[in-house]
């Protein structure tokens, strides 16, 4: 389904040393696997991630997704590959925060063409699913970081993607939420998606099929 | 179609969720387009009534030319003029200026049966014998003068006039600092007997040449001068184009400095736009998509703007009589005049106004909007 083939990205930085954030990187991700990133801060986990998600193209090394070579693709056929197939949450949620909570979940069906009342009906399904249905129309700012994170989820989920990827997904938020973000994503799975996580949290290694580990932008 | 549609309704609500960026690009666009829609409708409006009262007037007008310039032409050829064929009517007119205290007035002498229809008395009547007189609105308005009042004009202390009449100024707008009076007052005023300043001469269709053929018999070697409509009309066009010029020039300078503030202004906000951009590329939005959201925005601020702007410079010149800009058009006009301007809002000048608006506030959002939604979606949202 995805395949990284001598993956790396590099940045200079201010002080004009160049950063290796990720180096020579080739991982396999199966259809319909559950696979963990691990490591520690620094790793190369987000960059990784970003780079599968299309959200940053690497410095070198490609990414085929479904046999294609996603890294030549145009910003136009990006969009639309991001539209169709990929749901990405992000860390710290990037919500947009004076959007409420229904409006931001239905964000990404606006160029779609598909109606308000069928926007906000598939928004709240979702919101319902992640246990915040009575939050529909509330801002960001109304909702606490791990109801923030069941938006983020939401979001992700709203085009039914075949590929979820989450940076760490459970680091900002508690106990009970962290559980239901688990129980989400394995049943994302079950409905035949493809999940990329990176995390620490070891509650995902009792659902995860693969597990990568990445030291210094390099794989262990 | 549905996508253009979702597109222009979350244009519409992202221009009313924030209300303090439309509100402050809105009221930088009014200030810059106002004066000039108000400038062009004065100048437009000046320009037609001009022009018309210049159509409905006599077709040629017969003066003196002393060094260059218009002077006054005997009375005595006057009875000559009538005779020629082709003329049907040759009225003299003086047409003078003088202080009344301390404001410029027109003075206008002409025979009762001589004056234009367009010259409606709003209270009063018309002169009828010596020493009366008709004033326009303004004039009487300032002096507090009404029917059965007199006046004198400064340094004519001893010829005393009465006011019988007012008379409207929107007839025109030459007419509102005016005074009319009898031939012979107004030639006992200047000093100035037997001669007039000008002899209207209407003409049958066609004749102008002939007449003008004529009138080289009856002055012969003097020194006369003939005009007609069109070449009034010409003076009157270069005149305005003139007004028009100068103030274009002293508008283009403010212009200038008001284009930076525009442009800080409906930049307002543009890290959180840039991120906002970022969240919705990777969310699955494209470049397009995300250009054509900040194009609608951009037409609806630009229109609000530019209606806004059309709608104060109607009251501006309706209400305020085209306060501090009318000057620039009408000589002697005061800072604030106290009558209604002509004006007209013609459909260009408002077309290029909100096209105008348009491209100030695309210039100040698209060429960031665009940077935003080319990278990476990961640094646009950082």
């Amino acid at each position: 389904m995805i395949r990284t083939e001598n993956l790396g990205k590099y940045y200079t930085s201010h002080s004009h040393h160049e950063v290796h954030a990720v180096r020579d990187v080739t991982i396999t991700i199966s259809k319909n696997s559950f696979v963990i990133l691990k490591g520690p801060s620094g790793s190369g986990k987000t960059t990784l991630l970003n780079i599968i998600g299309t959200l940053d193209r690497p410095t070198e090394g490609r990414v085929r997704m479904c046999g294609e070579d996603i890294t030549s693709f145009s910003d136009i056929a990006l969009s639309r590959l991001r539209r169709e197939k990929i749901g990405f949450i992000f860390q710290d949620f990037h919500l947009i925060p004076y959007l409420a909570t229904w409006e931001n979940v239905s964000y990404p069906l606006v160029p779609l063409g598909i109606d308000i009342r069928k926007r906000f009906e598939r928004a709240k399904t979702l919101l319902e699913k992640v246990g915040l249905g009575d939050r529909l129309d509330h801002t960001p700012e109304e909702l606490s970081g791990g109801q923030q994170q069941r938006v983020a989820i939401a979001r992700a989920l709203i085009n039914n993607p075949e590929i979820l990827i989450a940076d760490e997904p459970t680091s900002n938020i508690d106990e009970e939420t962290g559980e239901h973000i688990v129980e989400i994503l394995t049943e994302q799975k079950s409905h035949g998606a493809t999940i990329l996580v990176a995390t620490h949290d070891t509650r995902f290694e009792r659902v995860a099929d693969v597990i990568f580990r990445l030291k210094d932008g390099k794989l262990e | 179609m549905n996508k253009h549609i979702n597109l222009l309704l979350l244009a519409t609500e992202n221009i009313l969720r924030h209300k303090t960026k439309t509100v402050v690009v809105c009221l930088c666009i009014v200030a810059i387009l106002s004066p000039f829609i108000t400038a062009i409708a004065i100048s437009e409006g000046i320009r037609e009534q001009s022009l018309i009262s210049v159509g409905e007037s006599a077709d040629l007008y017969l003066t003196y030319d002393e060094f260059g310039r218009n002077a006054a032409v005997p009375l005595k050829y006057l009875d000559e003029i009538k005779k020629i064929f082709g003329v049907t009517k040759a009225i003299p007119r003086i047409i003078g200026r003088g202080y009344l205290q301390n404001k410029l007035a027109v003075i206008v002498g002409i025979r009762r049966e001589d004056i234009p229809p367009s010259v409606s008395c709003i209270s009063g009547r018309v002169f009828e014998h010596a020493h009366e007189v008709i004033v326009g609105y303004e004039l009487a308005n300032h002096f507090q003068l009404h029917p059965g009042d007199q006046f004198s004009m400064r340094g004519q202390q001893r010829k005393t006039f009465t006011v019988t009449g007012l008379f409207s100024a929107d007839s025109s707008i030459w007419g509102a600092s005016m005074i009319l009076m009898s031939f012979q007052d107004a030639g006992e005023l200047f000093g100035k007997q037997d001669v007039a300043t000008d002899i209207q001469i209407y003409t049958l269709p066609g004749h102008n040449s002939a007449i003008a053929a004529d009138l080289y018999d009856i002055f012969q070697n003097e020194p006369y001068r003939i005009q007609d409509k069109q070449m009034i009309e010409t003076y009157f066009k270069k005149g305005f184009m003139l007004k028009e010029g100068i103030f274009t020039a002293l508008y283009t300078i403010a212009f200038a400095l008001g284009i930076p503030a525009i442009l800080v202004a409906s930049g307002f906000g543009l890290s959180e736009r840039r991120r906002e951009i970022g969240i919705m590329k990777a969310t699955g939005w494209n470049t397009l998509e995300v250009l054509e959201l900040i194009s609608f925005e951009q037409i609806f601020i630009s229109l609000l703007g530019a209606v806004t702007a059309i709608v104060l410079s109607i009251l501006w010149v309706k209400l305020f009589h085209g306060a501090f800009i009318a000057q620039f058009f009408v000589a002697e006009m005061p800072m604030l005049p106290k009558f209604t301007l002509p004006s007209r809002f013609l459909p260009l000048p408002c077309l290029l106004s909100f096209f105008f608006a348009f491209l100030l506030t695309m210039v100040g959002s698209i060429y960031s909007s665009w940077r935003a939604s080319v990278e990476p979606p990961v640094i646009s949202m950082k």
